[in-house]
């Protein structure tokens, strides 16, 4: 090869390598700009066609679990991107594929529940999800207990917190504790008389000294709340027949609106107030 | 001119191409099932017909441009007919642009072809020509191009199965290197995050060429992003085929 030939191959191979850093930089540069313009996006537009769990299976070629993860992993960075507005869309449709995928996958049922309570605010698609996992997962007692405590402590309701909680109690390993829940949530629901009995039914089975006093102290409550509706009842017939309310309680006994003066569980009056008519333990129930 | 002549003769090899004509066969099958799929929802067909439709025109460009483009250079080599093209005054760079556009006239007619089934499909149902539709597989057209040039440049050193894989990775990657985003905007400062942008900059970003979902529902496109998004694609595909004819005039075939 002459000296001429290879210099000037040696200048094309510089112009070369010139173009390409030239290209480069373009396309870098181009691609920020791309960036830059705000596309507009159909609400849930990134996982709309994502087909159902059902048909995805046959499409995994056995390795079902491992897309279950994939897609688990992915929707754990999806669901906590703030900047997009529209995540939760199909929340309990990306859940429902995982499910599908891996019905033995635990993490993705509780998980899926938590962001659908507490990110999402749609309790809906929290128990529907927890409800696929008790379907799924007929041992395990955590998804109707999950399920319970969401109707007790965000949705207040307190029928369907009951549900929630024998259907957990049905199932073998179960704590004992969920008993005590469900029979919160019957006091809750206003059921005082099941309440009471289901109080004291924990109460003689108590296998400790601290569950004895915890069903005590449910007990002493639930007797002051139906102590304290009755003689409310009776200052407010007392009010009707006389313009005022009773000044105390004794009056009420006496004007045979009550047929004795309750006293509370441990044998205390109850603190009447005649301005409101209404009654309050002398200690609180928790701090007997 | 030379590159002319080689782009002429790129075009009628690959017009011979039995495999061109079966993609061709199945991309009109699947824009024509799109018909038989759309039966099957509740409410808009013609969203079904379209999205099945440009995404049939999508993928069976791209099985074209990987699985004749990687062919191209190396079979080329394989008969030995380079060294009868190379003894001629003819640059190492002109044979691998002829070939590169030699290929993306073949896909500009095979488009052509689709889009008219397509369009038509579509035109039967809606009973008006769409020219949206158009600028969809206009850029779709011009994702089929970068491809090109990677499956050529992927050819230009390699054998047909591997540039194959090769390509069909850069096609996932390019349509997947915006979940680099997400992982950016969760990373701490540092050289992690450094090392990301870098690869989210510099990895292929096929989305920029993908209307189809604001073509299909009727949403605004900003006028901004055509010319950003062709000159990207321009850009890009310059790079790849500079590449190509870098690693091209390096090959010693003796």
């Amino acid at each position: 090869m002459t000296k001429t030939s290879s210099a000037k191959k040696g200048a094309t191979t510089l112009l070369l390598i010139a173009f390409l850093m030239g290209t480069a930089a373009a396309f870098m540069a181009l691609k920020g700009a791309t960036d830059r313009v705000a596309r507009e996006k159909l609400p849930g537009s990134s996982i709309i066609y994502i087909p159902s769990g059902k048909f995805l299976k046959y499409a995994t070629f056995g390795y079902r679990a491992v897309a279950a993860d994939a897609i688990y992993l992915w929707a754990i960075q999806y669901y906590s991107t703030p900047t997009i507005d529209d995540r939760f869309d199909h929340l309990d449709h990306i859940f429902a594929i995982i499910n599908e995928l891996d019905p033995r996958y635990q993490d993705p049922y509780e998980v899926g529940a938590l962001i659908a309570v507490e990110e999402a605010r749609n309790p809906a698609a929290a128990f529907s999800i927890l409800d696929r996992g008790a379907t799924n997962n007929p041992d395990q007692w955590v998804y109707p207990f999950n399920a319970g405590h969401v109707a007790l402590m965000t949705l207040k309701d307190y029928p369907l917190a009951e549900k929630y909680f024998d259907q957990c109690m049905k199932i073998p390993g179960a704590p004992e504790f969920v008993e005590r829940l469900r029979a919160n949530a019957i006091f809750k629901k206003g059921d005082l008389q099941t309440s009471w009995e289901t109080w004291l039914d924990i109460y003689k089975k108590a296998p400790d000294e601290r569950t004895k006093k915890i069903a005590s102290n449910h007990l002493y409550n639930v007797k002051a709340t139906i102590d304290a509706a009755a003689v409310e009842d009776a200052a407010a017939k007392y009010r009707e027949r006389f313009g005022r309310l009773p000044a105390d309680l004794e009056t009420l006994r006496r004007t045979g609106f009550l047929r004795e003066v309750p006293k509370d569980m441990d044998g205390e009056d109850y603190l009447y107030d005649p301005a409101t008519g209404t009654v309050k333990t002398v200690t609180s129930p928790w701090r007997r | 001119m030379k590159i002319g002549a080689i782009a002429g003769i790129t075009f009628k090899e690959a017009k011979r191409d039995r495999v061109l004509y079966l993609l061709f066969f199945f991309a009109a099958l699947g824009i024509g099932g799109a018909r038989a799929l759309a039966i099957l929802t509740v409410g808009d067909r013609v969203k079904i017909i379209k999205d099945v439709g440009l995404a049939s025109i999508s993928l069976f460009g791209v099985l074209m441009a990987i699985l004749i483009g990687t062919g191209l250079v190396y079979k080329e080599i394989d008969k030995k007919t380079i060294f009868t093209l190379l003894s001629k005054p003819l640059h190492r760079a002109e044979f691998i642009l002829g070939k590169f556009l030699g290929l993306v006239l073949t896909l500009f007619v095979m488009t052509l072809f689709m889009s008219l089934i397509f369009l038509a499909i579509v035109y039967a149902h809606t009973l008006k020509v769409e020219g949206a539709l158009l600028v969809a597989v206009g850029y779709i057209f011009l994702e089929l191009v970068l491809v090109t040039a990677v499956a050529i440049l992927f050819s230009s050193f390699s054998t047909p199965i591997l540039s194959s894989l090769f390509a069909l990775a850069f096609y996932l990657i390019g349509h997947l290197s915006w979940g680099l985003e997400l992982i950016l905007k969760k990373m701490a400062p540092g050289t992690g995050k450094s090392l990301v942008r870098f690869l989210y900059t510099v990895l292929p970003d096929l989305e920029n060429f993908n209307f189809r979902t604001e073509v299909v529902h009727g949403l605004p496109i900003p006028p901004g992003i055509y010319l950003s998004s062709f000159l990207y694609g321009v850009c890009y595909t310059a790079f790849i085929l500079g590449l190509a004819v870098l690693v091209f005039r390096r090959r010693d075939f003796i």
